[in-house]
């Protein structure tokens, strides 16, 4: 029995298969053309039939902080007109706070128009922050910018994502999922690979926007659990979720919430993590022609205790003789009163008025 | 490491490219051994140990059995280091458990401890592989492996390593000491059938457990429609799981120029048990068929001894599938069935006057209810189950539509596969149509996870 006959005699012994989809070289052609251009085509026409309007003052969806498409489609959106954008966590986001009453809000009524551009995400950290801007805000370039630093992201080993432990951290599919290693993330090596082609294949991050948009939940699987008899395909009122925010309570300083005092043990800044990506961004934005202005702060110095204080002026301080280093113009406020702090970094609606006066008074010499 | 993950796309990805490089020089084998091995370690970086060691044990025993006349004697050391790595990793606890009943259903205070063993992955599977090297060779029907590297890659074959096609000697060693010629209809018939599995696992499989799961962690709270589907999407579920997870293992060795034996073939058309039998993991029900069912007597000493060793073939099947009672029950509900339709079958109304569909949902009841011993924790919830089937009411269920519809399109897709007008199906708009409609299913509505095999477990 020659090769070939034998080839023949397997092929009669072993089927197949028990279906028809058995598709020759030529046929897996077409579908592969097929689906590079479903993949290509259907996050654009998205565009045009999922409307995206901003309105004054517009900030991301609470319910939709983590849909990066989205955040991709309003940097596009913000870049093709004459705006400042305004970076950073939800202390620009406004996590207290009504969207008007936002930094970038108070700023738009300082300047008399509306040039300052909300694109605070909440729950974003400098790791996370430096994946977003450079996966999902390439449309930035040559627009001026003000980027938010937190100091809360330094104040502890676990903020900073030193622990060894594992937690649920914000935004894990923004941070680097192989090198650096980060400690305390321990996904899996198929999590990892599967957020990286998301970065870089529109398309699946056009389908985490459905799922997060109109299911809720993370999967069409588990929404029809839920909604057993309910047709999926009505769900998609191509209605984006208002730009609310997060349903806080009462709008009470952070004493009056009985929180007391703290000895934080800031993470020395050389060493930290989430300082150097947000280095990272900084030089990233600059390298795509931004003006960067950096704004650090301001805590809320009034609940550290003696000994934080100190070691979190020392912080500053470093941090403002690399910003002067490296040329980079900043703005670093003194702390705000007491009673305008809901927590150790967001300020309630009066802090944002004042941080708001502060800064365009000292970036803008009080007219843009 | 499973299939559908995008890991071991990786990993295969790069297996394979290698693979095409070396699959003319005489490191093919080496490569396929090596590469199969890191597999294994994946789960755990001792499991290539013991599947060296029980590759060596038949290796060693049938080169002895070769040159010796004391054949039964080496096969009994085959077939008892066999049984016995199942025995230590698979029915150590089952054993411990019952003996304890026992102790202290004698009044005995003292009790075993348990011992507390993980069940390798796969080694239910390739010990019954490798077993059948060793009788096939003492019965006469194989030659003897003169290499090693080639029976330890028979035995690790990362592709059909985890949980089957349980492949026979005579079928695959030929094969891997062939120079594969591998031709372009061997990838696309190979990416095929990976794409199949694939949907099969992820957006069916996965989406039926989410209902399952549910209901079977606690059957007391759900009345009887909710048990009645949950059963129902359950047969649904293992079949999606198992003969995806078939699917994908087939479709990887056929890109790599090995075929392996069909699995599946639409089991739940079966019109008798035999039949279903014949169409449900046929390598094992063939495996069982070989080497206990006929050794045992068969069929060839009348009605009532072919019913002993069926039953006796279906308790042992049973138990192979997990080491607890449900299992054997599972096994003697199926035996129990098989009489039954064999019975029907000899008479000439079931034969003639009976329609193929009515006969294909009675097996299919028979099977399903079957399965409520194969899923349920432990005997009190499958009776538990089984009485407020019958007992607890009416209660919305919260069915999900889309999952009965899914299961719906499927079912009809395999029955005009089996019909008269199977040619609509082998159109090419329609074929390649459902790979793109599967595809962007999977990427667009796919639950995301990386769930096991529920063959994994066993």
């Amino acid at each position: 029995m020659n090769r070939s006959d034998r080839r023949e005699t397997m092929e009669l012994e072993i089927p197949f298969g028990s279906n028809c989809v058995r598709l020759s070289g030529f046929e897996w052609l077409i579908v592969a053309v097929v689906v590079s251009a479903l993949f290509y085509c259907v996050p654009i026409l998205w565009k045009h039939i999922e409307k995206l309007k901003p309105g004054p003052d517009y900030r991301l969806p609470y319910s939709l902080s983590d849909d990066y498409w989205l955040f991709s489609r309003y940097c596009q959106w913000a870049c093709s007109r004459e705006k400042t954008l305004v970076i950073g966590d939800s202390v620009v986001w406004g996590h207290y706070v009504s969207k008007e009453n936002t930094l970038s809000g108070y700023l738009n009524e300082v300047a008399g128009r509306h040039k300052f551009v909300n694109m605070g995400v909440d729950g974003i950290h400098p790791v996370a922050l430096a994946g977003l801007l450079r996966y999902y805000g390439r449309d930035i370039t040559d627009k001026d910018i003000i980027l938010h630093f937190n100091p809360l992201w330094t104040s502890s080993k676990k903020h900073d994502l030193q622990i060894e432990k594992e937690f649920n951290f914000n935004h894990p599919k923004l941070v680097p999922q192989f090198v650096p290693n980060i400690p305390c993330y321990k996904v899996s090596s198929s999590v990892r690979i599967k957020s990286v082609i998301e970065r870089y294949i529109s398309f699946f991050s056009w389908t985490s926007h459905l799922k997060r948009a109109y299911f809720e939940n993370p999967d069409l699987p588990r929404w029809t659990l839920e909604h057993p008899y309910e047709n999926p395909l009505k769900n998609i009122t191509l209605q984006l979720p208002a730009s609310d925010g997060y349903n806080w309570s009462g709008h009470l300083p952070w004493y009056e919430k009985g929180v007391t005092k703290q000895d934080i043990q800031w993470v020395a800044i050389e060493n930290s993590l989430q300082w150097r990506f947000f280095k990272y961004s900084v030089e990233l934005l600059r390298k795509r022609g931004n003006r960067v202005l950096v704004l650090l702060g301001p805590f809320n110095e009034h609940i550290l205790q003696r000994g934080s204080i100190n070691t979190y002026r020392q912080m500053k301080k470093k941090i403002e003789a690399w910003l002067k280093q490296n040329n980079i113009p900043y703005y670093m406020p003194e702390a705000l009163p007491s009673s305008m702090y809901r927590d150790a970094s967001h300020p309630l609606s009066e802090g944002y008025v004042e941080l708001a006066r502060q800064l365009f008074k000292s970036a803008y010499g009080g007219s843009d | 490491m499973l299939f559908h993950t995008w890991l071991f796309v990786l990993f295969f990805l790069i297996v394979y490219l290698i693979y095409l490089v070396l699959k003319r020089t005489r490191f093919r084998l080496f490569w396929l051994l090596a590469v199969s091995y890191f597999f294994y370690a994946c789960f755990h970086p001792l499991y290539p140990i013991l599947i060296a060691y029980a590759s060596l044990v038949d290796y060693t025993v049938v080169a002895r059995m070769a040159k010796s006349s004391r054949g039964k004697a080496w096969l009994f050391v085959s077939i008892f280091n066999n049984l016995a790595l199942l025995g230590f990793f698979k029915y150590g606890g089952f054993v411990t458990d019952n003996l304890n009943l026992l102790l202290s259903s004698l009044g005995i205070s003292y009790a075993i401890a348990e011992p507390g063993i993980i069940l390798p992955v796969g080694l239910s599977f390739y010990t019954l592989q490798s077993m059948s090297y060793t009788i096939d060779f003492y019965r006469g029907n194989i030659e003897r492996e003169k290499s090693f590297i080639a029976y330890a890659a028979y035995v690790s074959l990362f592709p059909r390593l985890l949980a089957g096609p349980i492949e026979r000697a005579k079928s695959l060693l030929p094969q891997l000491h062939t120079t594969p010629r591998i031709s372009i209809q061997d990838v696309t018939d190979g990416l095929s059938l990976f794409a199949v599995g694939l949907f099969k696992k992820v957006a069916l499989a996965d989406y039926m457990a989410l209902y399952v799961d549910k209901v079977y962690a606690a059957p007391e709270q759900f009345k009887s429609p909710a048990l009645l589907l949950a059963t129902f999407l359950f047969s649904w579920q293992i079949y999606f799981d198992f003969s995806g997870y078939t699917d994908m293992a087939r479709g990887l060795a056929r890109m790599m120029g090995v075929r392996l034996m069909l699995n599946f073939n639409n089991p739940y058309l079966a019109t008798g048990l035999g039949d279903f039998w014949r169409r449900w993991h046929i390598s094992l029900s063939s495996w069982f068929k070989d080497y206990v069912y006929i050794p045992l007597g068969g069929n060839r000493h009348g009605k009532l001894k072919t019913y002993r060793n069926m039953f006796l073939t279906m308790i042992i099947s049973g138990l192979w599938h997990g080491a607890a009672w449900t299992f054997v029950i599972w096994g003697a509900v199926h035996a129990l069935g098989r009489f039954l339709t064999r019975e029907l079958e000899g008479t000439s109304f079931y034969k003639e006057k009976v329609p193929g569909l009515v006969k294909q949902l009675f097996v299919f009841a028979l099977v399903t209810f079957a399965w409520i011993f194969f899923r349920a924790e432990n005997i009190s919830d499958a009776w538990l189950i089984i009485t407020r089937l019958f007992s607890s009411g009416l209660a919305n269920p919260y069915c999900p539509l889309l999952a009965l519809t899914l299961i719906l399109t499927v079912w009809l897709y395999q029955f005009i596969y089996e019909s008269a007008i199977r040619w609509v199906l082998e159109t090419r708009a329609v074929r390649i149509g459902l790979v793109v409609a599967m595809i962007m299913y999977l990427v667009v509505f796919a639950k995301s996870s990386e769930t096991p095999f529920i063959y994994l477990q066993f």
